[in-house]
């Protein structure tokens, strides 16, 4: 295809707003030619720039090669203003691609979900690929190249490459942080092909490096571990967070684990999640069984497992003579009679960072228990570099120190941040002559490197790629690039052939390559579909090797685990908000990283593990490994390894934005009289302690505030959460309801009925549902949810709630409309997590209705709790009455500091959703039911069937469309076949606060847990004490 | 000596008074020139006036958020400070109007001044539920005002009671103590010498001639208001209780709430008032008026309510426990042991356990006791509101939502700036307007009575001898 029509396919927002009259236009509240069409001015000059504006709209999104800005005299086919269209497209993590279907409003693109057709999304989404929309629209992103600290342009860094690398005999050393797409490792081939001194190195600071070696240690071949928790009654997590958003291919996997706690009635099975790990994570909190375990011992607990399933199955028997601390243990005898039993049935896995032996163990022991080819597969991955790629980086590193290479190219990746600290990544740049990088932020490599390049988003260039199985899809761009960038294809493109190609040439050309005929049509149905084929992988070819026991790691001091970030990873979404503003799903902090340590732990260092509400101040540890300290404020976890304190990495930054920087002074969201943005923890993480090391620890009696949403973590006896043991379900189907948990029946139903009411009598004029109307409800099945928070992050960026900054936090004004409440139960030592996604409850009988003196909330006909923000006073009595304490304030004009602050702020309003109103100050708002996506459907349904009740499964809302385990059914309750109706029938369907008699339309569905009745001490008790 | 001693009322005003030298004492106040001392107090109260003002403005300037409120606590001072303020403002339309239906004579001496507070006391309050709400600029809406959308407030919400019981309480008492001015006025626009204040008292006291039929229209038109007023005494704070008592939150979803908080607003109210007397009395001279006989009385009834609010304090966790209410149980608990503890055993100290020392005569006869703990008694009134406020809030139903409330330096500015309006408009008041209702006063001094005067011998039968005997002990 032509670069003409390549550069109009898009009629950009870019070019528009670099076009005077457009730039008028949009400040002006009326069009400049508004004006002068009373001045008897042409209609056509009018209309050409109203043309131009909704070009904007049309041509953005428009698939079809324009080549010229026409007056919009006839509605370009299927767009209609108002009308989202939603387009396919795929997000790289790690280099692992997971389709979405992303909501474009007049050409710019707001919402991203999942898209169902792929199977690393099946329709769903994570927090990271719900945040990205809002770094597309980043102001503090990277917006042109630099060179040597000046503004570039991309012209000018192609011509300088062309100029550059045209001496195909320089030396090249390339970074690339992990990636799937096969233009670009064809790219790399080409790259490798023409620089003959070239090397090329694929670095994630945190990854499947480990693994993939531990395969080649127990197949002889670099193959990915892939699992199909479906087919798994036993899951093994050896701190492996497959559940947490840290995890390349979390969403697929949460959906495998949660299908297989989906219960329906009493006849159906659960598969039993056993979780060994140091700290709390999310997959832990999911589990039947929890044990705590150092990371430094993990290796001893995989040879004790092996040990003890060697006397139980065959293909283990190098293990039968370790002997270790594990050994013998209760939990390993049991966990290892329930494997064997449910050999062929069961899923062991280990986290990507433990030492590749440690995987060689679990390999071997997915090996013994015949798992592979049910629930474990091997897959042969054509991209991975056939190199240990942790060594190959240290080589690489110290050979650039040295003076072997002219040039470095990073791709994408922060070494400069992320680099193991003992390899001096950035002196060792200092070794080559040019320093060419390709960023999203202009982060801490950026500003080492001679060149740096602005990285065009993954919403906003082509690309392509695999999932984590292996499926095939293409990266389809929403809009132009809104700043001069470049994506890695292109960059690497510009190095490698010396030219300026574009991306959609190269991406289409390798499709072209898969397709010797009928390429045209299935192109059209790839773009169409977002996904191209689901076996990209080839199952590999396995053949066990004798694998010995991984050498004891075992540290008896305190040890320091450094693991990614639920919210930022690696640091990479350390300048979103949103993700910023996500409490940790277990701990609840949001902002900040902490030193997590058990209360033993505590305890023995000399810190309070009392339990108090407000803000708390806390007491600042010194951790030192090797002589290198870091400061960071402990947090007391219940349920961590004792002796063991785990930190996260991406925090502590400097000179990325406004939101990532530590107390950064230009910006209004946080205070600078209490620092926020947390700790950088990578100068402690060395290339022998990529996981744990031996620390040093002490208090320094300095103390740090942290802005945690949730300060009371017990349910004092309180039946908000529900829960029983599968076992006990199927004695007593209805455990969770209230009389079977109080003994008694819901008060005021016994006078009920005698008046022949099905319902308490109440003072207040009940709400009659309007014949013909749907009414909405919803269920949230605690059975599925395993507390990550995209639920939180989906509907922030549905409803476009504001990101209110540490401080305000901290004084518990957090703006979520759904907050997922976590609880411990049980021993304080080792507690059960659990989780409760709470919106609104929308009840029949509102309180919050009652009390309000201005009538700004209401009930609407289809049964919801309304919120009138144009009429709202801001009384906040609605909030005080709310027992579910689920209305949010805005007490400053929050959406002024969030959205007009900066010297761009028009970028950052782009990724708000036009549907939803921006809140001003002193007005309550709540969650809605996601009511403009209810009326959208509700309006179509009217339109084309006459009722206004659309058929079940076409009103989603936000937090249930994104939700990985499908947790949440909303839908109509007037409808006897809805997925939600079916749902509320169950029997343990249950009302928070139901003696209330408020009536919410929002319910839940009993937890259940599937423990082995081997490991436990005592029965279960019915719910929460 | 009769079987039966009569013990009579100890005279109402001490010392050697006729109305002309009351007269004298009360309006000298106003007509003298004003005092260097005055300036002196005027100059305080106005600077936190100011401090009120700017509060208020950066308030609105900036948000609710420069307080202290957060997600679960979403009343904080504001409410505290409201229900404190209405409270105290309970105490002169009491003295007013019940106790002049109940011909409690010695009302008399303390009513002007009292209802002073009182009108000062609601002014304050209603500064924060106009303050406190989100968007001040469309406040008018909680009004019924008629508009093109047909859009009524919400009839349902005590909020919106709350406008119309406060707002009618002000106008009723603002009227009741009008109408106890004019005669009083009249007598200032007697004897004052200048022109301005002429005028301006002549103005106010609406051609009051002293004549029979002006009296009489005078006395009948109080009585009205008295009977106006005196169910507004009851329902003004029955119905800021129901702000709480409505909802659904608990610790505040309890019927006892309307006489608690009536009970507790008299309470509070007449330790303002005492507060107030102690140091009027002692600057303007006004002891022989104001006497140690009316602080007894007074005291009196301090113990009195601060008992009543004692029993509702133990009644409260009776019924919390005996409801049999999970989350009522708990809040009482939290209450006494939990994060606000210490505000809940300040509030038992100053409420419950003081003013238990009025069982002793000397003490409540101790001019210096009794301003001590007048004090003390609204310092545990305003804990009590806020321990109510609060607790519920901070610790209501589902404990992931818990969370500690404290004010930010704009509470405490604000509400110490509300004690400027008070102050200003008193110092105005002391300084315009008789303190003391000289014409009631009058009518309950021994002159003021046609029985016990003799004419002839111009000497008053003030001996117990000479009192007639009640008739039952003759027969």
């Amino acid at each position: 295809m032509s670069e003409l029509t390549q550069k109009t396919y898009w009629k950009s927002l870019n070019e528009l707003a670099q076009n005077k009259e457009y730039e008028k236009f949009v400040e002006r509240e009326f069009p400049e030619n508004a004006t002068e069409l009373s001045d008897g001015f042409s209609r056509k000059g009018f209309l050409r720039v109203m043309g131009a504006s909704i070009a904007l709209a049309g041509f953005a999104a428009c698939r079809r090669p324009v080549q010229k800005i026409l007056p919009y005299s006839k509605q370009p086919e299927d767009i209609v203003p108002g009308i989202p269209l939603f387009y396919a497209s795929a997000m790289p993590f790690q280099g692992n691609l997971t389709g979405l279907v992303v909501e474009n409003h007049e050409g710019r693109p707001t919402k991203v979900e999942g898209n169902d057709l792929h199977p690393a999304s099946g329709g769903n989404t994570n927090a990271y690929h719900q945040a990205s929309i809002l770094e597309m629209y980043d102001p503090d992103r990277s917006k042109f190249p630099v060179r040597n600290g000046a503004k570039s342009s991309t012209t000018d860094f192609h011509s300088f490459v062309a100029d550059y690398f045209a001496d195909t005999n320089k030396r090249v050393a390339f970074i690339s942080e992990a990636n799937s797409s096969p233009t670009y490792n064809g790219l790399k081939e080409e790259a490798l092909n023409r620089f003959d001194n070239a090397e090329w190195v694929t670095y994630e600071p945190f990854g499947e490096d480990n693994a993939i070696e531990g395969n080649n240690i127990a197949f002889g071949r670099r193959v990915r571990t892939h699992y199909n928790f479906t087919n798994a009654d036993i899951i093994v997590s050896l701190d492996d967070d497959f559940l947490a958003p840290t995890h390349p291919n979390n969403v697929e996997y949460a959906k495998q684990v949660t299908f297989r706690r989906k219960v329906t009635s009493q006849q159906d099975t659960m598969n039993r999640i056993y979780s060994v790990e140091n700290g709390f994570t999310i997959t832990g909190s999911y589990a039947d069984h929890r044990k705590r375990v150092k990371a430094s011992e993990m290796a001893d607990f995989a040879n004790a497992l092996a040990a003890t399933l060697s006397s139980r199955i065959s293909g283990l028997n190098s293990f039968a003579s370790v002997n270790n601390k594990f050994t013998g243990s209760e939990f390993i005898t049991v966990l290892a009679d329930d494997l064997a039993s449910n050999a062929g049935r069961s899923a062991v896995s280990l986290g990507f960072d433990y030492a590749p032996e440690v995987h060689a163990v679990v390999a071997a022991i997915n090996s013994a228990l015949d798992n592979y080819g049910t629930a474990v597969n091997l897959l042969q991955v054509p991209h991975f570099d056939n190199q240990n790629n942790k060594t190959a980086f240290a080589n690489l590193v110290s050979s650039i120190s040295d003076g072997n290479f002219d040039a470095v190219v990073i791709i994408g990746a922060n070494p400069a941040l992320t680099a193991p600290a003992d390899l001096n990544f950035t002196e060792a740049l200092s070794g080559a002559d040019e320093v060419f990088h390709l960023s999203t932020y202009n982060d801490e490599t950026a500003k080492t490197a001679s060149w740096h390049v602005a990285r065009s988003h993954y919403l906003e260039a082509w690309g392509d790629g695999y999932s984590f199985s292996g499926a095939r899809a293409v990266i389809q761009p929403q809009i132009q690039p809104l700043h001069d960038s470049l994506s890695e294809i292109e960059f690497l493109g510009a190095i490698t052939n010396a030219g300026k190609i574009s991306g959609y040439d190269m991406v289409r050309e390798t499709f072209s390559s898969f397709y010797s005929r009928n390429f045209e049509n299935r192109w059209l149905d790839i773009l169409h579909d977002g996904i191209d084929v689901t076996d990209g992988f080839s199952t590999a070819n396995r053949s066990a090797r004798n694998v010995s026991p991984a050498p004891s790691t075992t540290i008896n001091e305190i040890e320091v685990v450094i693991k990614p970030d639920n919210s930022v990873y690696d640091g990479r979404f350390a300048n979103l908000g949103w993700l910023q503003e996500l409490p940790d799903p277990i701990t609840k902090i949001t902002w900040d990283n902490v030193a997590l340590l058990s209360p033993a732990t505590a305890e023995s260092l000399g810190i309070s593990t009392d339990d108090y509400l407000g803000k708390a101040k806390q007491p600042v540890l010194n951790i030192a490994v090797n002589g290198t300290p870091i400061k960071l404020a402990a947090w007391v976890q219940p349920g961590h390894a004792d002796d063991s304190i785990t930190v996260h990495t991406g925090y502590g930054r400097e000179g990325i934005g406004r939101v990532a920087d530590v107390s950064s002074e230009s910006s209004q969201l946080l205070d600078p009289e209490t620092t926020s943005g947390g700790v950088n923890v990578y100068p402690i993480r060395t290339s022998s302690s990529m996981l744990f090391a031996q620390a040093g620890v002490s208090v320094t009696g300095e103390k740090y505030p942290i802005a945690c949403v949730q300060d009371h973590h017990s349910l004092e006896g309180r039946d908000m959460y529900r829960q029983a043991t599968l076992a006990k379900y199927k004695e007593k189907a209805d455990y969770a309801s209230f009389e079977s948990i109080h003994k008694y029946a819901v008060p005021g139903m016994a006078e009920a009925a005698e008046l022949g009411e099905d319902q308490p009598i109440s003072l207040f004029n009940e709400q009659t549902a309007v014949e013909g109307e749907p009414q909405w409800g919803m269920a949230i099945d605690l059975n599925a949810c395993f507390g990550c928070g995209v639920c939180i992050i989906a509907c922030q960026s549905e409803n476009n709630i504001p990101v209110i900054g540490k401080r305000e936090v901290e004084r518990g004004r957090e703006m979520h409309w759904i907050r997922n409440d976590r609880y411990y139960m049980g021993d304080k030592e080792n507690p059960q997590a659990v989780h409760q996604p709470v919106p609104c409850m929308h009840c029949e009988l509102a309180p919050c209705e009652q009390v309000c003196p201005v009538a700004a909330t209401t009930h609407s006909d289809d049964g919801m709790n309304q919120m009138t923000y144009n009429r709202c006073i801001g009384t906040r009595y609605c909030a005080n009455n709310c027992p579910f304490k689920v209305r949010r304030f805005n007490f400053f004009n929050y959406p002024k500091e969030y959205l007009t602050s900066g010297e761009d702020p028009d970028i950052i309003q782009m990724a708000m959703n036009p549907e939803v109103t921006v809140r001003f100050i002193g007005v309550m708002e709540k969650c809605t039911y996601c009511v403009q996506r209810v009326n959208r459907e509700k309006i179509s349904a009217k339109i084309e069937t006459g009722s206004p009740k659309p058929a079940d499964g076409t009103v989603q809302t936000a937090c249930q469309q994104a939700c990985p385990a499908d947790a949440i059914y909303f839908g109509d309750l007037t409808d006897e076949n809805s997925e939600v109706t079916k749902m509320k029938r169950n029997e343990r369907n249950y009302l928070m606060l139901e003696e209330l008699n408020v009536r919410p339309r929002t319910s839940y569905i009993a937890k259940l847990t599937n423990p082995n009745p081997a490991l436990v001490k005592e029965t279960n008790e019915e719910y929460a004490q | 000596m009769s079987k039966y001693e009569y013990i009579p009322e100890p005279a109402l005003v001490k010392g050697n008074h006729d109305f002309a030298s009351i007269t004298k004492l009360v309006t000298d106040v106003n007509l003298r020139p004003t005092p260097k001392n005055w300036y002196l107090a005027m100059l305080p109260a106005n600077a936190l006036l100011g401090l009120l003002l700017v509060s208020i403005g950066y308030l609105i300037w900036e948000g609710t958020g420069i307080w202290g409120l957060n997600n679960p606590v979403g009343w904080g001072w504001a409410i505290i400070n409201f229900v404190w303020w209405v409270g105290i403002g309970h105490a002169g339309t009491l003295i007013s109007a019940i106790l002049f239906l109940f011909r409690q004579d010695w009302r008399t001496a303390i009513n002007r001044f009292a209802e002073a507070m009182t009108i000062f006391a609601v002014m304050c309050a209603g500064v924060f539920p106009a303050i406190h709400v989100g968007r001040i600029w469309v406040i008018y809406w909680v009004f019924p005002v008629p508009n093109q959308m047909a859009m009524w407030p919400n009839f349902n919400s005590p909020l919106l009671w709350d406008v119309f019981a406060v707002s009618t309480y002000f106008t009723v008492s603002l009227l009741f103590w009008y109408v106890g001015l004019v005669p009083d006025l009249a007598t200032l626009r007697d004897k004052a010498t200048d022109k301005i204040r002429k005028v301006a008292y002549g103005l106010f006291a609406l051609g009051w001639t002293g004549s029979s039929r002006a009296w009489w229209n005078y006395e009948k038109a109080y009585m009205i208001l008295a009977g106006l007023a005196t169910p507004l005494v009851l329902s003004v704070h029955t119905i800021v209780s129901f702000d709480f008592a409505v909802s659904m939150i608990p610790g505040w979803h309890t019927t006892i709430f309307p006489p608690y908080f009536v009970a507790g607003a008299i309470f509070s109210g007449f330790a303002m008032v005492l507060t107030l007397m102690i140091v009027a009395r002692k600057i303007y001279g006004m002891k022989d008026i104001m006497t140690d006989d009316h602080m007894e009385k007074m005291n009196i009834i301090i113990m009195v309510t601060g008992s009543m609010v004692g029993f509702a304090y133990m009644m409260e966790f009776f019924i919390a426990w005996y409801s049999g209410v999970e989350y009522e149980k708990a809040i009482f608990m939290l209450r006494a042991t939990g994060p606000y503890a210490w505000a809940y055993w300040i509030m038992m100290f100053c409420n419950v356990i003081s003013p238990q020392v009025f069982w002793f005569k000397k003490l409540r006869r101790s001019v210096g006791f009794t301003f001590f703990i007048s004090i003390v008694v609204n310092i545990g009134m305003w804990f009590e509101r806020f321990v109510i406020t609060v607790t519920s809030l901070s610790t209501d139903y589902l404990p992931s939502s818990w969370d500690y409330y404290s004010p930010t330096a704009w509470d405490v500015l604000t509400y110490v700036g509300t004690f400027g309006l008070f102050f200003t408009m008193f110092l105005l008041f002391l300084r315009f307007l008789p303190m003391i209702a000289i014409a009631e006063v009058k009518l309950v001094m021994p002159q003021g009575d046609p029985h016990n005067y003799d004419d002839e011998t111009q000497e008053y039968h003030l001996h117990v001898e000479e009192v007639p005997q009640p008739k039952a002990v003759k027969a």
